[in-house]
């Protein structure tokens, strides 16, 4: 009867909510400084969702909370209706600093989350050469990522998270720390990655125009303290991913969205500014 | 004209009719003579020999010099570097050398064995867990600041002028050093590795064993390294105290006949095998810990 319900329900297109975070508040220092003021949100199930805002706004301490790195003040998180407790395999999350590990070869990077999960060492190896194909790594699968390029390392990092089959992929500026050519080219592999694998995402970025490339659902967090100023569907892409971001930036709506998401975060800034 | 039509316009401009011809025809650079005071820059490997050489030269010509210049009298307290490798000579060849030097490396190295036991899982506890670190950190930093050699006589009535004593000693003298820097290795592990290796499901135990120790391991075996360099040198403090044998006691009894030559080739030893154990240390990381080193 519920998986019935379930599938009916995706059916008509009426997404599930897999995350459900309810009125959470987080401080920090006994209650000095707070960084989530009374925050629900929804994240429905096989929806990319960004986390967009100013720096210091609480976006990746949500995201933190989400992945059970951090406990809320107040509030609950929950997933499929399970309180979230800790951290767990089921959320995968890619860091912004690079976390692939360097004693270990791509390869060996790439099984050692499904090593975790206790998947048998043969399905693990080629299960680890399929992922680091879709990342485009498997020229250097047996070499150690010390050598290795910053987008490189956050392709390992990814393909072993994306090994994991996680339902909720959860990333935390992940592509800050590249220069704006890897950022690129990291942007459209995840477009690739996303029609391939279904997941549910949540990406915090402070870059508008990634999170407008890759988000279906762009969640603005205002400052001090950090709630959500503004929730806007991506109405203009129609569910639709652009394998090459210039194809994006032709769409009518584009620039519209662009400039509203500017203004805010302009608007946000200067409040900071004027407050401090 | 679309786009690859400027291209390959702009492409048959920059290569010409004969590409490869204009760039024979194109003059050579000639760069600037390499100084030799230049900022950060790495002389040649050539340069670099040289330049070791003349330094060392320098030094044993210094010492020769000085020598030869020394009275009489004075020559007997300051021996040429030529004496000193005799006497170091005799020593293996005529006083059975080897058993002390052999000795003394036991020394050194039960010692310091014993000592990185103990250290090196006290300071990844301590690094991993802020709990652990209340618990110890304060007795370790405290242990620090007690000069180990003030701990002699205290020995000598525990143990008595035995193996033990000197053995206690050199791994006081390094021990609570150890622990710190071990403890610093570890809490320098990045937060996301720990984090990642959470969110992927490992427990506790398999963050520590699979994430920690591997990534502090290169930079523990540098304290290591740095530390053993520390041992060698408590090594005569130790074989001062009524030591019959070992690398110390040969200088000590030397002294007492002013045998000057004896006690510098005894110095000489000590860094002989002091560079040896840096270089063993070195070895060793670079087999055991691969990816530390291929760039």
């Amino acid at each position: 009867m519920m998986v019935a319900e379930m599938n009916a329900m995706q059916m008509s297109k009426i997404a599930v909510p897999v995350i459900q975070a309810s009125r959470v508040w987080k401080q920090f220092g006994n209650g000095a400084v707070t960084a989530l003021k009374d925050v629900s949100i929804d994240l429905r199930e096989n929806e990319f969702t960004a986390f967009v805002g100013p720096s210091g706004c609480g976006k990746t301490t949500m995201l933190r909370i989400i992945a059970g790195l951090e406990h809320p003040t107040r509030g609950r998180v929950s997933m499929n209706g399970a309180t979230i407790t800790g951290p767990s395999p089921e959320r995968g999350m890619l860091f912004q600093a690079y976390t692939s590990f360097p004693w270990l070869t791509a390869r060996r990077n790439v099984e050692y989350g499904m090593k975790l999960l206790g998947v048998p060492k043969a399905e693990r190896e080629a299960s680890a050469m399929e992922f680091l194909r879709l990342v485009r790594l498997e020229k250097v699968a047996d070499k150690y990522p010390g050598g290795f390029s910053g987008g490189m390392k956050q392709r390992v990092a990814l393909a072993r998270t994306l090994a994991q089959n996680p339902s909720v992929l959860l990333m935390d500026e992940p592509f800050g720390a590249l220069d704006a050519q890897v950022r690129w080219e990291m942007q459209e592999l995840m477009i690739e990655l996303m029609e391939r694998e279904r997941k549910t995402v949540v990406a915090v970025t402070h870059d508008i125009e990634e999170a407008i490339y890759l988000a279906d659902r762009i969640v603005f967090f205002s400052c001090q303290p950090g709630r959500v100023k503004a929730d806007i569907q991506v109405e203009f892409k129609r569910g639709r991913r652009f394998p090459k971001k210039e194809d994006l930036l032709a769409q009518p709506g584009y620039t519209e969205l662009e400039q509203h998401l500017f203004a805010m975060m302009r608007e946000e800034i200067q409040a900071a500014a004027a407050a401090a | 004209m679309s786009a690859s039509t400027v291209q390959e316009a702009i492409v048959e401009r920059a290569t010409g009719a004969g590409g490869r011809s204009e760039l024979n025809e194109s003059p050579i650079y000639v760069p600037p003579r390499a100084r030799i005071f230049e900022f950060r820059s790495k002389p040649s490997p050539a340069r670099a020999a040289v330049f070791a050489a003349v330094g060392l030269g320098a030094f044993f010509l210094v010492w020769q010099l000085g020598h030869y210049f020394s009275s009489d009298v004075n020559q007997k307290f300051f021996p040429s570097p030529v004496q000193v490798l005799t006497a170091l000579y005799t020593l293996f060849a005529a006083n059975n050398f080897l058993a002390d030097v052999l000795k003394s490396c036991y020394r050194v190295f039960a010692s310091f064995a014993l000592a990185a036991l103990v250290a090196v899982p006290a300071g990844l506890l301590m690094g991993s867990f802020k709990s652990v670190r209340a618990l110890l950190g304060p007795l370790v930093s405290a242990w620090r600041y007690l000069p180990a050699a003030s701990f002699i006589p205290l020995l000598l009535v525990w143990f008595g002028p035995n193996d033990t004593s000197k053995l206690a000693l050199l791994f006081l003298g390094v021990i609570f050093f150890l622990i710190a820097l071990v403890v610093d290795n570890t809490e320098a592990v990045p937060n996301e590795f720990i984090e990642a290796g959470l969110t992927m499901g490992a427990s506790r135990s398999k963050t520590l064993m699979d994430i920690i120790i591997p990534a502090a391991a290169p930079a523990i075996m540098d304290s290591l390294r740095n530390m053993i360099a520390v041992s060698w040198t408590y090594l005569v403090i130790a074989e001062i105290v009524g030591a019959q044998d070992g690398i110390g006691a040969v200088m000590m009894r030397a002294g007492r006949f002013l045998k000057v030559d004896i006690i510098m080739a005894g110095i000489l030893m000590i860094g002989i095998l002091g560079v040896f154990t840096d270089v063993l240390f070195r070895t060793i990381a670079r087999l055991s810990m691969p990816w530390a080193f291929k760039r």
